[in-house]
């Protein structure tokens, strides 16, 4: 009864145990879970061990009552080994599972005729063959019913619809949280090492093989001179790379990369500016004032 | 009455064998080739004539109807004679056939590797070799009921069924699907187009697999498996529900291919329902199997044989109760372009089609030899390392494709794309395809041991070329005859089986078939559709040439992964001028629906020259020779002609100045190329190319309200 309630308890535990890590906990969450299985799973091994003491206490006691009761040795020793029950053979269990007549009854079945040798039994068809076609057929008309007759189940543009809204809810619940919510009016150029070092990592990954592996330009622009196609400042950067320029292959980055990215690879592109790398690809776009009055600010502080 | 004494036909059935382990090699060989390429781009050897692209279909031709079909004809020859106690109808005609399907095997072994395809999976052999399947066919039709029809034998047992609904079945879906119009000696336009086009070829490549694969087969064990076994048939019954319901249920099922496209919803729905019932009746024949060899268990731990054909049977359960459970949409919705289908179809292919194939090869070659098998060694080594090879295939292949599907539908929190680079999750996966590689490495050794062992048989023992046989004639139908099922009346009337067969396979033909290819309303036209460019059009020619549909997809579902990854999900008025419709069956890569104006010209050029300068890892093969090869533009007009017959809407005599428009499209391309310091000049074939890739999905874009 003791164990059972233990059980119980346990099981009860299992799920109090997420709700229990509070959130502003000092262990990180990664932690908390490993603790959380290593808990439970030595308590379920808590469990098994107290289960087999048990067992062997009942042993323990049966013994002693039985010897209290005036049997010898041996006669406990038979009382303690269960009683072999008379099993029906394997196959038999088998056979009536697959409603399959025995062996014995073969030749009753076998049709009075033969192609080439080959005979034929009369066996009927399994039961649970039959039980297994009806229930598919069940399942086929009633998932035709339900898309199509009474309407219950969505179809897929409805299925889509219903997937995006989800997505949508979901999306603004997380960025509304989210203070790194930047788009192309709010962005800040900033010089912040670990924004830089985000950026060339995206810009590693995504922009190498158009604008080259130090922005020096390939198919794209060069990207560290005083030109631009679409304007120099961080704001038209980053508006440039999130909806790209279809006219000139500049793909769109909106949907593969998040705005937090979007604005480090900004950040990065604007610190690479004067930058001089080997072999650049001529100058493409208009002069941008800023960027003459910035790289002679540069010139002058050294 | 007398017996009359005869000879059964064995050399053909011989012939039929040397070729199914012939081509059983080579198309397992080139099979292991384009395994290798998904990882190493560079085993493409640095020529078109073994791309990817046009070898794939080379390897699923060839074990299809070269290795297959060969084995097919090997055990219909040799079980059709003994059961109906007649030598094959004609000699000649045997003869004829033989040499027609190997004539047409080395045709498309010519024709495909040069890019001579109409681009519908397991039917890409150009129009005059479809003709030849036909002739063949017919051929072979001919000579099968001629022998029935001078059978000794009254009833005709379930394999002749069996393949009576092969027969009559592939012939169906052999003329449905060839509909082209030809423009040339070897190219040809699908007379339908878009989603009448993709409902036709998957209604014929399922069922395709359903009788080439899978009825003759199941006709094949019926026959060989009980001779094997020295065991009755275990359910006659069974065997007459499950035949019927089996070929019933399976031509419906066609439309599972096509889940979540613009097929309209009913036709999708009637797939997935139909595909659920086709468990029970494909068990069916695994369940009559594997209980005839009730009572003789204890000889397949000793028989190599029978453990061919116990994992054989198993295998063909395990893919049967497989494809079910893929076609439920929730499942699709992640294997379908995954290495998941690969891996389904492999267990069927060399665990259902090659162990069975084996097997009988087995058993048949020391009979009609008169020998022992050379080495039961050999054999048993053969058994496990293909069981083996199965497996290292299987796995691998399982884990990529959950793992490629499930990494394409995450998304961040911040509600973007976890993997937005298609090529992230290639290359996660690859070393699942050096495991598979490997697998497919281990299967083709157990083959080629099997060859040599089977060549010493052949060697130490000397063909019974025709072997005597005796049996009763036929004698006179008494009419007052005992009660009969009336299956058992059909059983000895070929001709109404064979009628009674094909109008079984109708029914599903006709209510999912006719609605979508007659009744306009299922697929809404969109105003913005225009008819391709010239230009576009030779490009497009060109996309189907290289087989680029092996391995990008053209058909945006509508899920949010999708459109989000590709944009806006496919509509079926935007497929009406395709002929034939290109949507693919597999992402090696990735989606290409809605590629135009995704990138630059420039971009374009270079990933076609070297896959590997603009995206990294890629392992997209180089396609150079694009660069150099001058596009054949006195094609334009025939091809213009041809659509027009089609229905697409080009203008009366547009066909003479086509090519003024080609060229000045060719030039604002190269011009184009040319301000991003590429030179190349306007007649090359890379510039087609461009022009369709640019074009592909843009029209929608350009009009959106239309679209609605």
């Amino acid at each position: 009864m003791k164990y059972r309630r233990l059980l119980i308890l346990l099981v009860l535990m299992i799920p109090l145990h997420p709700a229990m890590a509070a959130d502003d906990s000092l262990i990180p969450g990664d932690l908390m879970n490993e603790i959380g299985y290593g808990a439970i799973i030595a308590m379920l091994a808590l469990f098994i061990v107290a289960m087999l003491v048990l067992l062997r206490a009942l042993r323990v006691l049966t013994k002693i009552t039985l010897r209290a009761q005036g049997y010898t040795e041996e006669q406990i020793i038979a009382e303690m080994k269960p009683a072999k029950k008379v099993k029906k053979p394997k196959t038999e269990v088998w056979n009536k599972l697959l409603s399959l007549r025995p062996m014995s009854e073969e030749k009753e079945l076998i049709i009075a005729h033969d192609y080439d040798g080959i005979q034929e039994l009369n066996n009927p068809i399994p039961g649970w063959f039959s039980y297994l076609f009806y229930i598919t057929i069940i399942f086929a008309i009633g998932y035709i019913l339900i898309y199509h007759v009474f309407g219950v189940g969505q179809l897929q543009y409805d299925e889509y619809k219903t997937e995006m809204a989800q997505a949508d809810i979901a999306k603004k619940e997380y960025l509304s949280k989210a203070a790194n919510r930047v788009d192309e009016t709010t962005v800040k150029l900033v010089t912040d090492q670990a924004v830089l070092a985000s950026g060339q990592a995206v810009f590693k990954q995504s922009c190498v093989p158009c604008h080259g592996d130090h922005a020096q330009g390939v198919v794209g622009p060069n990207l560290t001179d005083d030109y631009w196609l679409h304007g120099g400042k961080i704001n038209d950067v980053f508006k440039t790379i999130k909806y790209g320029v279809q006219a000139k292959g500049m793909p769109n980055w909106e949907k593969q990369l998040s705005p937090k990215q979007i604005s480090d690879v900004a950040n990065y592109i604007k610190s690479l500016h004067g930058s001089n790398p080997a072999n650049p690809k001529e100058p493409q776009g208009e002069k941008d004032a800023d960027d003459v009055a910035a790289k002679g600010k540069t010139i002058a502080k050294i | 009455m007398q017996p009359e004494n005869f000879y059964y036909d064995n050399k053909i059935v011989r012939n039929f064998g040397i070729a199914t382990v012939i081509w059983g090699i080579i198309g397992m060989t080139v099979g292991l080739i384009v395994a290798i390429q998904l990882y190493s781009p560079g085993m493409n050897m640095g020529n078109q004539y073994t791309t990817f692209g046009r070898i794939r279909p080379l390897h699923t031709n060839a074990v299809i109807f070269a290795f297959v079909g060969n084995a097919i004809f090997m055990g219909v020859y040799y079980s059709l004679q003994r059961l109906l106690k007649a030598r094959m109808f004609s000699d000649a005609l045997s003869q004829i056939h033989f040499w027609g399907w190997q004539l047409i095997i080395v045709s498309a072994v010519i024709t495909l590797p040069l890019g001579l395809t109409t681009s519908h999976e397991y039917a890409e052999l150009e129009w005059p070799i479809d003709i030849a399947i036909t002739l063949i066919w017919v051929v072979f039709g001919i000579n099968m009921f001629g022998t029935i029809f001078k059978r000794r034998e009254r009833h005709l047992y379930v394999a002749i069924w069996f393949y009576i609904a092969t027969f009559v079945t592939i012939a169906v879906l052999h003329i449905v699907n060839s509909f082209e119009l030809p423009v040339s000696a070897f190219k040809s336009y699908m007379v339908y187009a878009g989603v009448q086009d993709a409902l036709v070829q998957w209604w014929y490549g399922h069922n395709a697999v359903a009788f080439f694969l899978t009825t003759p087969y199941l006709g094949m064990m019926y026959y060989f498996l009980p001779k094997m076994a020295n065991r009755p048939i275990y359910s006659y019954k069974l065997s007459i529900l499950h035949f019927w319901a089996l070929i019933f249920i399976y031509i419906w099922a066609g439309p599972h291919h096509l889940l979540y496209t613009t097929l309209p919803g009913w036709a999708q729905s009637l797939g997935v329902a139909f595909s659920i019932m086709l468990l029970a009746p494909s068990w069916g024949g695994m369940i009559n199997g594997l209980l005839t060899l009730r009572g003789a268990w204890d000889k397949v731990r000793d028989d190599v044989i029978l453990k061919f054909m116990v994992v054989g049977l198993t295998a063909y359960g395990m893919a049967t109760f497989e494809g079910p459970m893929l076609s439920l949409k929730q499942v699709n919705a992640i294997g379908h372009f995954t290495d998941w289908i690969i891996a389904h179809v492999h267990v069927g292919a060399l665990g259902w089609n090659g162990f069975l194939t084996f097997a009988i090869l087995y058993w048949l070659i020391p009979r009609i030899y008169k020998t022992q098998l050379y080495s039961k060694k050999m054999a048993s080594f053969h058994f496990w390392i293909g069981t083996l090879g199965i497996l290292f295939y299987a796995v691998p292949m399982y884990w990529a494709g959950f793992t490629q599907g499930l990494m394409l539908k995450e998304f961040t929190p911040e509600g973007i794309l976890k993997y937005p680079a298609f090529l992230e999750t290639t290359m996660r996966i690859l070393p699942m395809h050096v495991m598979r590689s490997v697998g497919g490495g281990l299967y083709l050794l157990g083959v080629i041991v099997m060859a040599y062992n089977l060549c010493r048989t052949a060697l130490q023992g000397k063909l019974v070329a025709n072997e005597p046989a005796q049996a009763m004639p036929l004698p006179a139908l008494s009419t007052t005859g005992h009660e009969e099922t009336w299956h058992r009346v059909l059983e000895r009337r070929p001709i109404q089986m064979m009628i009674a067969a094909l109008l079984v396979i109708l029914v599903g033909t006709f209510i999912e078939l006719m609605p979508t290819l007659t009744i306009s309303s299922n697929i809404p036209t969109i105003a913005a559709v225009k008819p391709y460019t010239p230009l576009e059009l030779q490009g497009r020619d060109l996309y189907i040439r290289e087989g680029c549909s092996n391995c990008h997809s053209q058909t945006v579902r509508p899920f949010r992964s999708e459109t989000e990854r590709y944009g806006e999900y496919s509509k079926a008025g935007e497929f009406v001028y395709d002929h034939p419709f290109l949507w693919g069956s597999k992402r090696t890569g990735p989606d290409l629906a809605r590629e135009g104006g995704k990138y630059g010209n420039a971009w374009h050029y270079n990933h076609l020259m070297d896959p590997r300068l603009m995206s990294p890892g890629s392992i997209m093969p180089n396609y150079d020779w694009l660069l150099t090869q001058n596009l054949d533009t006195a094609t334009t007009a025939a091809k213009i002609k041809a659509m027009r017959t089609l229905g697409v809407p080009y203008p009366e005599g547009y066909e003479k100045i086509a090519n003024n428009d080609l060229s000045k499209q060719e030039k604002e391309i190269a011009d184009n190329l040319y301000n991003d310091h590429i030179k190349v000049k306007n007649n090359k074939e890379i510039v087609a190319l461009i022009a369709y890739l640019q074009r592909l999905g843009t029209d929608i874009k350009a009009s959106k309200t239309a679209a609605k």
